[in-house]
C-alpha cells in the first residue's frame, strides 16, 4: 500500500519535468525526425515525402563528410587533453595546502563565461598582430610571433580546441575532485605501507576508484565536443578553407543559410547516431566491470 | 567541458519555429485604423549611411501621405534575410520589404512574392523607363514581382594624393597599366623588408572574384544556368589573375587577415575594388583624398560586377494594404534620386540623366559602366551554390591549394545541387 503510495507521489513530483521535457525536448526531437524524411525548403507550401533522400544525399555530401571529420578531430582534441587537465587540476587541489578555494574558484571562472565573451577574449589573444599570444611567442622566437592563428588552416583546429579547453576544464574538475574526495584514505595508507610510490597508488588505487566518473567526464565530454557550435560559428565561422567546418555549423547552415530544413534535420539524425554509437563503445570501454 | 547542447537547442528550435506554423499564421492587425489610416511594415537591412538615408524619404512620405503611415525597421543584412524568411514562412513578414537582385529568384520561385505588374502598368512604369538588366531582374517566369530601386556597380577607387606623390597622371584603364601603377604604388617606405603600403587589395572576395569572372566571359554558372562555369578554362585564367597578382605582381596582399577596407581608408592601400555605396563612408574620413571611376579591363571582355535593391511586397496581403504598399514602393522609386545621394545609382533613366545626378560625382563616373554591368546568376539555388565558389577563391587565394583543385571541387560541389534540384 505504501510502496503504491510512493510511486504516485514520484510520479506527482516528476510530472512538472516530464511535461516540460515531453514538449520542449521529446516531441521537437520526434518532429524532427518526421521533417528529415521530407524535402521541406521552408518557403515552401508543398512538401513532399522523400523518405531517406536527404539522408542519402548527406552521406554522399563530401561537406557533410568533411565535417564530421573535422568534428572528431575537435573531439580528440579536447577530450583526453581537456579530462586529462581536469583531473590534474583536481589531484592538485586535493592536496592539503593554503589557498586551494582561491585556485578552485579561478580555474572554475572561465566554465561561467559565455560563448560570446569567450570569443571575444581569445580572438584578441590570437591575433596575429596585436595578439598576447603571438607576443610571448615572438619573444621566445620570433619566428613563431607571426603565427596566423586563426587565419591558417592548419593552426585554427588547434586553436579552437585549445580555446575550448580552457572554458571547460574547470566543470569536470569539481566532478573529478568530488571523486578523489570519495577515494578511502585508508587504501592510500594500505598502499603506501606496502611501498607504493604516488605515481603507482594514483594508478592502482585513485583510479579504478574515479572510473565512474572518468566514464561520466569522458561521455558527457564527447557529447558536448561533438556539438560544438558557437565558437566555430562566432571564431572562425567555419574557416579559413572549411578547416573548422563542424557539423553542427553546417547544419546550421543548410537549416538557415539555405533553409533547407529536412536536410537538416537529416544531418541532425545522422549526428545523433554517430554519437550515440560512440557513447555504447565508450560504456563498453570505461564501465566497470560487474562482480 | 561546458559546451552547451547546441544540436538539441537548435533542433528545438527548428522544431519549435515550424511547430507555430499552425499558431500563428498572420497576426491579426487591422487593415486599416479606425481614423482610415493604413499601417505598412516597411523592411532593409540598411544598417549604414545609406539608413539615414532612407529614413529620410520615410519620413518625407509619411508627412506627404497622412493615410498611409511607414514604419521602417532596419535589420542588419547579416540576420535580415532569415527574419524575412521566417516571417514569409510563419507570419509577421512586413508589407514592403527589401531583396538584393541575387536573393530574388528564391523568394519569388517558392511563390513568397506578391505579382505587381499590374500595379506597375496602371502606375505608367514601363520597363523602357528603367534600366533594363535591373528591371528585367525584377521578373520570374515572365511574371514581374518586384520593381529595383537602384543599381549598384562596382567601381575603382583609388586615393588621388598617393597617385599625385608617385607622379601617376590618373587611373588605369587596362590590365597592364593597372598592374604598372600598382607596382609603382607599392612600398616598403620604412625599409624593415615588409610591405607597409600596397598598390592595390582584394575587399570583398566575393565582388571581386564575380569582377574578374564576368570580365574573362564567365560566372558561377552557364548561361542557362544549369551547370556550375567554375570548372571553364576562363574561370581558371580569372582567378589565376588574381593570383597573380598577390603572389606574381606582389601588388596586392593575401587578403585573409587583412582590413583591406580600412586599409585604403587609411592610405595604405592605393586602389580597391569596391561598390558605389562604400562612397559614404569614405567621405566621412576626412583626410582621405579619394575617387570613384570605373573599373578597369582586367580581361578581354568589358563587364562588371553589380546588384539591385528589390522592393517587393509577401504574397499574403489585403488589397487595401497592397495598395498602400504599392503607394509606398512606387514613392520609393519616384525618390531614388534621395536615395542616390546615399551612395546608389537610380535605375530610372530620366535621374540618371537629370543634372542632380550628374553632380554626384563617384555615383556618376561609376554609372558609366551601366551598359556592362553583369548581375550573379538569377538561379533558385543561388544561396547554397555562391557558397562553394566563395570558398574556392578563398581557398585559391589564401591557401596553397591549387587554383584549379579548389574550383574542380566547387565544380562539383555546385552541379549536385543544381542536379537535386
Amino acid at each position: 500500500m505504501i510502496r503504491k503510495r510512493d510511486g504516485l507521489a514520484a510520479a506527482v513530483f516528476l510530472l512538472p519535468y516530464g511535461i516540460l521535457f515531453l514538449i520542449f525536448v521529446l516531441s521537437p526531437v520526434l518532429y524532427g525526425f518526421w521533417i528529415s524524411l521530407h524535402k521541406w525548403h521552408i518557403l515552401d507550401t508543398k512538401i513532399p515525402f522523400v523518405g531517406l533522400e536527404n539522408y542519402r544525399n548527406a552521406v554522399q555530401d563530401d561537406l557533410f563528410v568533411l565535417s564530421l571529420v573535422r568534428t572528431a578531430l575537435f573531439v580528440a582534441l579536447t577530450v583526453p587533453l581537456g579530462n586529462a587537465i581536469s583531473l590534474l587540476f583536481a589531484v592538485g587541489l586535493n592536496q592539503n595546502f593554503r589557498g586551494t578555494t582561491f585556485y578552485k574558484v579561478a580555474f572554475y571562472l572561465p566554465v561561467v563565461l559565455s560563448v560570446t565573451v569567450l570569443v571575444v577574449l581569445w580572438r584578441w589573444l590570437y591575433s596575429t598582430e596585436y595578439g598576447l599570444l603571438n607576443y610571448y611567442l615572438g619573444r621566445l622566437t620570433p619566428a613563431l610571433g607571426g603565427t596566423k592563428w586563426l587565419n591558417d588552416p592548419s593552426y585554427a583546429m588547434p586553436a579552437l580546441a585549445l580555446m575550448s579547453i580552457w572554458w571547460g576544464a574547470g566543470g569536470n574538475m569539481l566532478i573529478y575532485l568530488a571523486a578523489l574526495k570519495s577515494v578511502p584514505r585508508e587504501l592510500h595508507e594500505a598502499a603506501e605501507l606496502d611501498g607504493a610510490l604516488p605515481l603507482k597508488r594514483f594508478w592502482a588505487v585513485t583510479l579504478p576508484i574515479i572510473k565512474p566518473a572518468l566514464l561520466f567526464c569522458f561521455v558527457i565530454s564527447v557529447i558536448a565536443s561533438s556539438q560544438v557550435f558557437g565558437q566555430t560559428l562566432m571564431l572562425t565561422n567555419g574557416g579559413p578553407a572549411d578547416s573548422t567546418l563542424t557539423v553542427v555549423l553546417y547544419m546550421y547552415r543548410q537549416g538557415f543559410g539555405q533553409y533547407q530544413l529536412g536536410y537538416a534535420s537529416a544531418v541532425a539524425y545522422l549526428l545523433f547516431l554517430v554519437v550515440f554509437a560512440f557513447t555504447l563503445v565508450q560504456f563498453r570501454v570505461l564501465m566497470p566491470k560487474k562482480g | 567541458m561546458a559546451m552547451k547542447p547546441c544540436k538539441i537547442k537548435l533542433l528545438s528550435l527548428l522544431a519549435a519555429s515550424v511547430l507555430s506554423l499552425g499558431g500563428c499564421q498572420q497576426e491579426s492587425k487591422p487593415d486599416v485604423w479606425p481614423d482610415g489610416t493604413v499601417v505598412i511594415e516597411f523592411w532593409n537591412g540598411f544598417s549604414g549611411p545609406d539608413g539615414a538615408a532612407m529614413e529620410a524619404i520615410v519620413r518625407k512620405f509619411n508627412k506627404e501621405h497622412p493615410k498611409i503611415q511607414v514604419r521602417m525597421q532596419i535589420i542588419p543584412w547579416g540576420t535580415y534575410y532569415d527574419k524575412v524568411t521566417l516571417g514569409l514562412a510563419f507570419g509577421g513578414a512586413p508589407d514592403v520589404f527589401v531583396l538584393h537582385a541575387n536573393r530574388f529568384p528564391e523568394f519569388a520561385s517558392h511563390n513568397a512574392l506578391s505579382p505587381i505588374d499590374s500595379f506597375a502598368q496602371n502606375a505608367g512604369l514601363r520597363r523602357e523607363a528603367f534600366v533594363e538588366k535591373a528591371w528585367d531582374a525584377g521578373i520570374w517566369k515572365g511574371t514581374q514581382y518586384a520593381l529595383p530601386l537602384d543599381v549598384h556597380p562596382l567601381g575603382l577607387y583609388y586615393n588621388k594624393k598617393l597617385f599625385t606623390d608617385a607622379g601617376i597622371p590618373g587611373p588605369p584603364k587596362t590590365l597592364e597599366e593597372f598592374v604598372d601603377t600598382a607596382k609603382r604604388l607599392t612600398k616598403d617606405k620604412d625599409g624593415d623588408g615588409k610591405i607597409d603600403q600596397w598598390g592595390f587589395s582584394f575587399t570583398w572576395l566575393h565582388s571581386n572574384s564575380y569582377l574578374f569572372l564576368n570580365q574573362f566571359d564567365t560566372g558561377l554558372l552557364t548561361k542557362d544556368q544549369k551547370r556550375s562555369a567554375l570548372a571553364s578554362p576562363q574561370a581558371l585564367q580569372a582567378l589565376d589573375l588574381m593570383e597573380e597578382m598577390i603572389h606574381k605582381h606582389k601588388i596586392a596582399p593575401t587578403p585573409e587577415g587583412n582590413d583591406a577596407w580600412m586599409g585604403f581608408q587609411t592610405g595604405k592601400v592605393a586602389m580597391a575594388l569596391e561598390g558605389v555605396y562604400m562612397k559614404t563612408g569614405l567621405d566621412k574620413q576626412k583626410d582621405l583624398d579619394y575617387a570613384g571611376v570605373a573599373v578597369p579591363q582586367f580581361g578581354p571582355k568589358q563587364a562588371v560586377w553589380a546588384g539591385s535593391h528589390m522592393m517587393s511586397m509577401p504574397r499574403k496581403l489585403s488589397p487595401r494594404r497592397q495598395e498602400a504598399a504599392w503607394t509606398f514602393i512606387k514613392y520609393l522609386s519616384d525618390n531614388s534620386l534621395t536615395w542616390a545621394e546615399g551612395g546608389q545609382i537610380p535605375v530610372r533613366k530620366q535621374l540618371l540623366e537629370s543634372p542632380e545626378f550628374r553632380k554626384m560625382e563617384v555615383q556618376f563616373a561609376m554609372s558609366k559602366q551601366i551598359p556592362y554591368i553583369e548581375y550573379e546568376p538569377a538561379s533558385v539555388s543561388y544561396n547554397q551554390v555562391a557558397t562553394y565558389g566563395d570558398s574556392a577563391v578563398e581557398k585559391c587565394l589564401n591557401t596553397n591549394e591549387s587554383c584549379l583543385e579548389a574550383l574542380k571541387i566547387a565544380d562539383r560541389r555546385i552541379n549536385t545541387v543544381l542536379e537535386r534540384e
